[in-house]
């Protein structure tokens, strides 16, 4: 297991090492420039240039590469040009929200997508299945912006259950319930479509596993069909949930580019939005190679996930 | 194509999503000849009128524009982009991934691992990054929602290449000298296309919503020009104020996207084989049984009576009579060898015992399956699972794929133990060693830690056995335990179900389509033929004198030394679909001595003596003539 | 205040997960506490050093925790004394001595004094200064670029000698790029100052935690009295909804910049709605280089096609007033009293076009997305491109963010578009016509003429205005050039904005500025 990890590790510095091109590249392609960002209403073309070549930007596309990849191997991302602190300290500090947020919104689509996948293959064609597939279809036809909108015009300002917006709140806040009050929302936002893409895939893998002959070698040996279903089917159905769990974790960070947006949730995904349109190149370069490895990691965990899980595979 | 839109309609949810889209299609088609205000049309002053006033059915946005235009000649450039949007992505990806699996080797190593790059790429921000690179506009929203999907396609589409690319039609095209572009497009194209197809037009929606999640952040269509994502968030700004510009763009994606989702899955399982045969219908816990009458109970009951017995599978309208009305008996200590082709309805008698049947689409029609004298067919689950594994256990025929592959052997054991005795894990752990050293399993602690997959065929169908014994039950239920197996593990296997038998005193119904193999373990046989038995007796009788033509060619199959399985070849002909079964004689149509006779009218089973018997003409029999 | 209930059941798992969540909501609304005053801004800052940075929104707080040496007297956009007490200007206009206050310390407790109000100049204007590279840009350092030499005359006296007579020179001195750092606090953080700024202003930085809040608390020595507040936390939401949700359910207590549609809102006694009309002016740059619009009939067909008074009443929710020139009338004195904005008259426009010979001119206009004083410019380019188009007019629009909006229009329009909106707050009359409308502003001169306008005559009054101090003879010659630049019409005039802002019953004291700034000094929160 310890060498596959390894092999797996191995494999992903390549694609990392991918990532950091595509990034640069794409950078370099979008017009405009940082400077203007820097001097806002008031950049002259004479002081964008003068301030493009203190930052650099006027050498050949390959030396700033080179640059930028020999700094960040050292652990150094730069400094933002907008935001005017370290890309490192912006990113881990909006890092940490977007994990809190799309973690909570992961579990939530795993646990309630498998759930509700399990329940409804097990009651294929009932009024549980009917009303779940119902449900699930809604979820993934609806935009999580819209929701998220229409969320907040019910809960926050409709009803005033809970906070528009935001991780904390500005006073008395900042322990774990005001958090947990902050989170329900956009949590369960993120999570909706999610939910739906896990919950039919769930359903779909319980239907296959529940007609093979293991699942009748269990019941054929009293095994409660609880047991049959909650173990046997699912353990087995979970050898393909989780890969495309590994998926929708990728989704789900992705989503949450809008989720952050609609409730103002201080995360990394608004981050990189703004960083993009205000071309902080550096900021944008530092975040997308992050959430890369994250996901990259991500998907190394799921796989070793996956390995452990089904001993047929080689490791 | 009229059985397609059939069976999608049948499914009420795709039915309902194919109307919706239809008309939705329909307006948006139909739109510039809507008597509509024009879209762009501003009246500051009417700003944020609300749904129902006259003149704006929906009401007004937040520049006096009427929102039932805007909808419409949203609607229409929405699905417009989403549909560009899926063609777009679907072709390139599809080219990707075809090309990356046919060729295999270097191109697919280099092609997926740039995939797997963009795919690690948020794609949200890498469209977000296109879009910043060509500027705002639809079209470029179209481009980048297109790219960002592109490795999905392509990553599907090889997947299913690789598939066909090795298959032997494949080779057979390479070697008659076809090039690689005639290959790819004559060959592995046509049989690529329909996943293809399917494919672009299940993510149709999703990219609607991925467009409208740019347009939503202004990077789609540009004003005046109305798509519904832009529509939405320029509604934000007033979402406390005038809800109602954000629900009606809002809800109109909904429709979209669900109608779409709807009838995409609706073509999806349509086009799907195997919901069609109902295959795809998960089995119920027991068989379902739906009986028309019951048979009276005798007075003095046996172990096991199998009643007349009746198990269909229901398929749409079709009905597949498996098991059509079989009687049998089994004795404490006995065993009976139960025979017959494929598709004879052994096994499904075997399996309607415990209500096993796959179900749907497997109903009990009738009949009576008593233990002890107590009816089993409709009886409560609870009561029928106390009794599976614990009075009645089954083996059964391929224990790769019958053992749990995920489970280790030991657990398995322990669970059958523990799901009738509760014994704790421990001792349930230490009497499952103890099973698999009973059926000589050489280190049985540590096989118990082993994963089925780790196991030869013969010491997996030893567990299997170790499982039946485990909670000594009564009767053991084998569903050709050896069928899978090479001869001399099946001699071993056969040996050692024998001597269990004889230690134990446990009643065994075997199920097999070997004479051979009923030769060497059963007291008594009955053959089955079409759902029916045809002939039934002491197996040594049997075997000296078979009465039913049928018997006697399946008896005649059986090579000198148990060489297993090349057997029924020998019988010409096949056995009946059982959904058409001819009427008399089932066998007849096969059968040299048929007559007219044979072909008109049930047949009934006779008894003479200790021998059972449906043929009007029986073989002559050996034993007759010599005494 | 919200009360759960949680006596309904079994309405599935979504409602009853709801519900339980509900439980934890109950302190959701929880009051802010009295003394400490929670601002809504519009943006996070971008940095707290206020020779590096541009933005009202930041402004906002900078006003806050520094002084300059002098300042806008309360609702004016006149001087007042502030860090210097006295000065006193030389008769040639180049020489201006200050007095020092003295007594003032900075946050971090070093002493305010002459040297430190030369070090704050040099380090902005001096390119050899050692913290002029490590923590510039000084993007706004041209306010001072009349400045030759700033020399301290002895601890409480500073003397500024110019190149040339420079009119706005005191209003400069009064914009937040004239405010005192400690240069003890810049050489501690180097680069990273803007994040731990330190001035000698009635607040004192107390906490910046990334996109969440800037807090500053109470400066107890401050030398014009303590502010009335213990604290005061600005608060970054931008966006404008979630700003008006976060008002509504009290999670801040003062809003800025109330985006018009949520006026309604307010409607109710819990909230107070604070007006002030200030020097902004909302335009249409029009590209006189090529095009359609270098015949002066299209461009006044067009100021005559928009319909200026729907747009403030209507889109603006009566936030804005319509601007007849290029100067606003937050500064009365030298503004042109006389001058009627250009009437909405379709069909003089399209007279004009006719005239023109251009039936149905095509134009491809420049729209942000949103931007410091922009307003509400998507709708508002939108409801102009419906207006335009009711007069011929066939209008492309393109959108941009801000940023990129800026890099495309600052450096000229020339080969990109006809038309480009744009918005401009000021301090002095001068600085917007200066920057804007001289044939010497053109952008490859390093100006922000991006519709290269050039007249002889506005170049000349324009240039006579800022050398004299005389402000009734400035007054004199602004008027003049206003009519001429209103009948040429480089621009399409559309708006003078009226800032707003929203604060709740508990807040007292509380006023807006013409300068856009926000003092929150004698602002009480109860």
């Amino acid at each position: 297991m310890g060498a596959y990890i390894l092999k797996r590790l191995l494999s992903a510095i390549p694609v990392l090492f991918g990532i950091t091109v595509i990034v640069f590249l794409i950078m370099a392609m979008i017009p405009g420039d940082p400077a203007t960002a820097i001097l806002g209403s008031y950049a002259t073309p004479e002081n964008v240039e003068r301030l493009n070549r203190h930052l650099g930007l006027d050498r050949p596309l390959w030396q700033q590469y080179f640059i930028w990849i020999g700094n960040l191997l050292q652990g150094d991302f730069g400094r933002s040009f907008a935001l005017n602190r370290p890309v490192l300290d912006e990113i881990l500090d909006r890092f940490g929200a977007t994990l809190i947020l799309a973690g909570t919104a992961f579990v939530l689509c795993a646990l309630l997508g498998i759930l509700a996948g399990v329940v409804s293959a097990a009651r294929q064609y009932g009024l549980a299945d009917k009303a779940i597939t119902f449900v699930v279809i809604l979820g993934i036809s609806i935009p999580s912006f819209f929701l998220g909108m229409m969320m907040i015009l019910l809960f926050a300002v409709q009803l005033r259950w809970l906070p528009a917006s935001g991780m904390y709140s500005i006073w008395g806040g900042g322990d774990l319930p005001d958090l947990l009050r902050h989170l329900v929302m956009p949590a369960f936002a993120l999570s909706v479509v999610a939910t739906g893409v896990i919950a039919r895939l769930s359903r779909s893998a319980m239907l296959e596993v529940l007609r093979q002959d293991f699942i009748r070698t269990a019941r054929a040996k009293g095994v409660h069909e609880r047991r049959v279903i909650w173990g046997h089917a699912l353990r087995m159905a979970m050898v393909s949930i989780i890969p495309v769990l590994g998926i929708q974790a990728g989704f789900v960070l992705s989503g949450a580019v809008y989720i952050e947006m609609v409730f103002q949730w201080p995360g990394v995904g608004r981050m990189l939005v703004d960083a993009i349109l205000k071309r902080d190149i550096l900021l944008v370069q530092g975040g997308v190679v992050f959430v890369a490895a994250c996901y990259v990691g991500f998907n190394i965990i799921v796989d070793v996930a996956q390995a452990w899980l089904d001993p047929r595979i080689k490791t | 194509m009229g059985a397609f839109l059939k069976l999608l309609f049948r499914n009420r949810l795709a039915g309902f999503g194919a109307v919706v889209l239809g008309a939705i299609i329909v307006l948006a088609l139909i739109t510039p000849w809507l008597p509509l205000h024009p879209p762009n049309a501003t009246v500051t002053a009417n700003r944020f009128l609300l749904p129902g006033t006259p003149g704006h059915l929906l009401g007004t946005d937040h520049l006096g524009r009427d929102q039932l235009s805007r909808l419409l000649w949203g609607t229409r450039l929405s699905l417009a982009v989403g549909f560009a949007a899926a063609v777009i992505a679907g072709v390139v990806g599809a080219a990707i991934g075809i090309i990356a699996g046919y060729f295999g080797g270097r191109t697919d190593n280099v092609t997926m691992r740039g995939v797997d790059m963009l795919m690690a790429f948020p794609y949200i921000l890498l469209a977000l990054a296109i879009v910043a690179a060509l500027g705002p506009g639809l079209m470029n929203a179209l481009i980048a929602v297109a790219v960002v999907n592109i490795p999905f396609f392509a990553r599907n589409i090889r997947g299913i290449t690789v598939g066909i690319a090795n298959k032997e039609f494949i080779d057979a095209a390479r070697l008659s000298g076809m090039g690689h572009t005639r290959i790819l497009l004559t060959e592995v194209l046509p049989n690529v296309i329909p996943v293809i197809v399917i494919a672009m037009s299940t993510t149709i929606g999703w990219m609607i919503l991925e467009t409208a999640g740019l347009s939503f952040l202004g990077l789609g269509s540009q004003p005046p020009q109305a798509d519904l994502g832009s529509m939405l968030g320029e509604a934000r700004s007033a979402m406390i104020t005038a809800p109602h510009t954000s629900i009606v763009p809002g809800v109109m994606i909904l429709l979209i996207v669900m109608s779409i989702n709807l009838l995409g899955d609706g073509v999806r399982d349509a086009l799907d084989p195997r919901l069609r045969s109902g295959a795809l219908t998960r089995p119920l816990p027991a068989t379902q049984v739906a009986r028309k009458s019951v048979p009276e109970v005798p007075a003095k009951p046996g172990l096991l009576e199998i009643d007349a017995l009746e198990t269909q599978f229901h398929v749409g309208k079709r009905v597949y009579r498996a098991v059509g009305g079989v009687s049998l008996e089994l004795k404490p200590g006995e065993c009976l060898g139960l025979i017959g082709e494929s598709g004879s309805g052994k096994s499904v008698t075997a399996l309607s015992v415990m209500g096993l049947v796959a179900s749907p689409p497997g109903v009990i029609t009738g009949g009576a399956v008593r233990l002890e004298g107590r009816d089993l067919v409709g009886a409560k689950y609870e009561r029928l699972r106390s009794l599976r594994g614990d009075k009645v256990a089954y083996i059964f025929q391929d224990p790769l794929s019958t053992l749990h592959p995920l489970y280790r052997v030991g657990d398995q054991l322990a669970e059958a133990i523990l799901s009738h005795h509760g014994i704790g894990r421990a001792a349930a752990m230490e009497r499952a060693v103890k099973l698999l050293e009973d059926v000589r399993i050489p280190n049985a602690k540590a096989r118990a830690r082993s994963f089925p997959h780790e196991l030869s065929g013969g010491m997996r169908q030893r567990v299997a056995i170790a499982m039946a014994l485990a909670n000594e039950p009564d009767i053991i239920i084998a569903d050709e335990p050896t069928t899978a197996l090479d001869v001399t593990v099946q001699a071993q296997i056969l040996a050692l179900l024998d001597r269990l038998r004889r230690e134990r005193d446990v009643a065994i119904l075997f199920i097999t389509h070997d004479f051979g193999v009923v030769g060497q373990l059963c007291d008594r046989v009955a053959v089955m033929y079409a759902g029916r038995i045809v002939e039934q007796g002491p197996t040594r009788e049997v075997l000296e004198a078979p009465a039913h033509p049928y018997t006697k060619r399946l008896i005649a199959c059986v090579p000198e030394l148990g060489e297993g399985r090349r057997v029924l070849a020998a019988i010409p002909g096949l056995p009946p679909a059982v959904d058409a079964l001819p009427e008399g004689c089932a066998f007849a149509p096969r059968c040299e001595k048929a007559t007219d006779a044979c072909r008109a009218g049930e047949i009934a089973l006779e008894s003479h003596g200790g021998r059972k018997l449906r043929c009007i003409h029986p073989e002559p029999a050996p034993v007759e003539e010599s005494a | 205040m919200f009360r759960p209930r949680l006596t309904r059941r079994g309405l599935g798992v979504l409602t009853a997960a709801l519900l339980a969540t509900s439980a934890l909501t109950a302190p959701a609304m929880a009051q802010t506490p009295p003394g400490v005053l929670v601002v809504g801004q519009i943006a996070e800052p971008q940095a707290l050093d206020p020779h590096a940075v541009t933005a009202v929104n930041d402004f906002r707080i900078l006003m806050n925790v520094y002084d300059g040496l002098v300042r806008y007297a309360p609702g004016t956009l006149e001087v007042e004394p502030a860090l210097a007490t006295a000065w006193e200007i030389s008769d040639d206009g180049l020489v201006y001595d200050f007095t020092l206050r003295e007594g003032v310390t900075f946050h971090d407790g070093t002493a305010f004094d002459a040297e430190a109000v030369v070090w704050n100049f040099e380090r902005m204007l001096d390119e050899d200064h050692p913290m002029h590279e490590a923590t510039g840009p000084f993007p706004l350092s041209f306010f001072f670029s009349a400045v030759q030499v700033v020399e301290a005359l002895d601890t409480h006296t500073v003397r500024f000698t110019l190149n040339e007579p420079f009119a706005p020179f005191l209003s400069n001195l009064a914009y937040p790029t004239g405010l005192i750092v400690s240069p003890a606090a810049v050489a501690e953080h180097g680069a990273d100052f803007g994040r731990n700024p330190s001035g000698t202003g009635p607040f004192q930085f107390a906490e910046w935690r990334s996109n969440e809040r800037v807090v500053v608390t109470r400066n107890e020595n401050y030398w014009d009295g303590t502010a009335a507040s213990e604290a005061v936390i600005f608060r970054p939401i931008t966006d404008a909804n979630t700003r008006v949700a976060e008002m509504l359910s009290g999670g801040i207590d003062v809003m800025v910049e109330v985006p018009p549609v949520a006026l309604g809102q307010f409607d109710d006694p819990g909230f107070s709605i604070v007006e002030q009309a200030g020097p902004h002016v909302w335009f249409l740059i029009l590209n006189m280089r090529e095009g359609p619009f270098t015949d002066q009939r299209v461009r006044q067909a067009a100021n005559y096609a928009i319909n200026k008074e729907a747009l403030v009443n209507d889109v603006l929710e009566g936030t804005a007033t319509v601007a007849a020139g290029p100067t606003p009338p937050a500064f009365a004195w030298a503004h042109n009293e006389e001058l009627d904005p250009y009437p909405y008259d379709p069909d003089r426009a399209r007279e004009l076009l006719a005239e023109a010979g251009v039936e149905s001119p095509a134009i491809t206009f420049y729209v942000t997305e949103g931007g410091s004083g922009m307003l509400d410019p998507v709708p508002m380019g939108t409801a102009m491109q419906a207006d335009l188009a009711a007069v011929g007019f066939d209008v492309t629009i393109e959108t941009y963010e801000w940023n990129t909006f800026l890099g495309r229009v600052n450096p000229g329009l020339e080969g990109r578009a006809d038309m480009a909106q744009m918005a401009w707050m000021t301090n002095d009359p001068d600085t917007l016509p200066f920057l804007t409308l001289r044939t010497e502003a053109f952008p490859e001169d390093g100006g922000f003429n991006s519709g290269y306008y050039s007249n002889a005559v506005v170049d000349d009054l324009l240039e006579r205005a800022r050398i004299s101090t005389d402000q009734d003879e400035r007054a004199e010659l602004y008027r003049e050039m206003q009519e001429i630049v209103q009948e040429d019409a480089p621009w399409v005039f559309v708006a003078n904005w009226v800032q707003n802002a929203v604060h709740s019953d508990r807040v007292e004291n509380f006023t807006l500025e013409p300068s856009f700034f926000l003092l929150l000094r004698d602002v009480a929160k109860n």
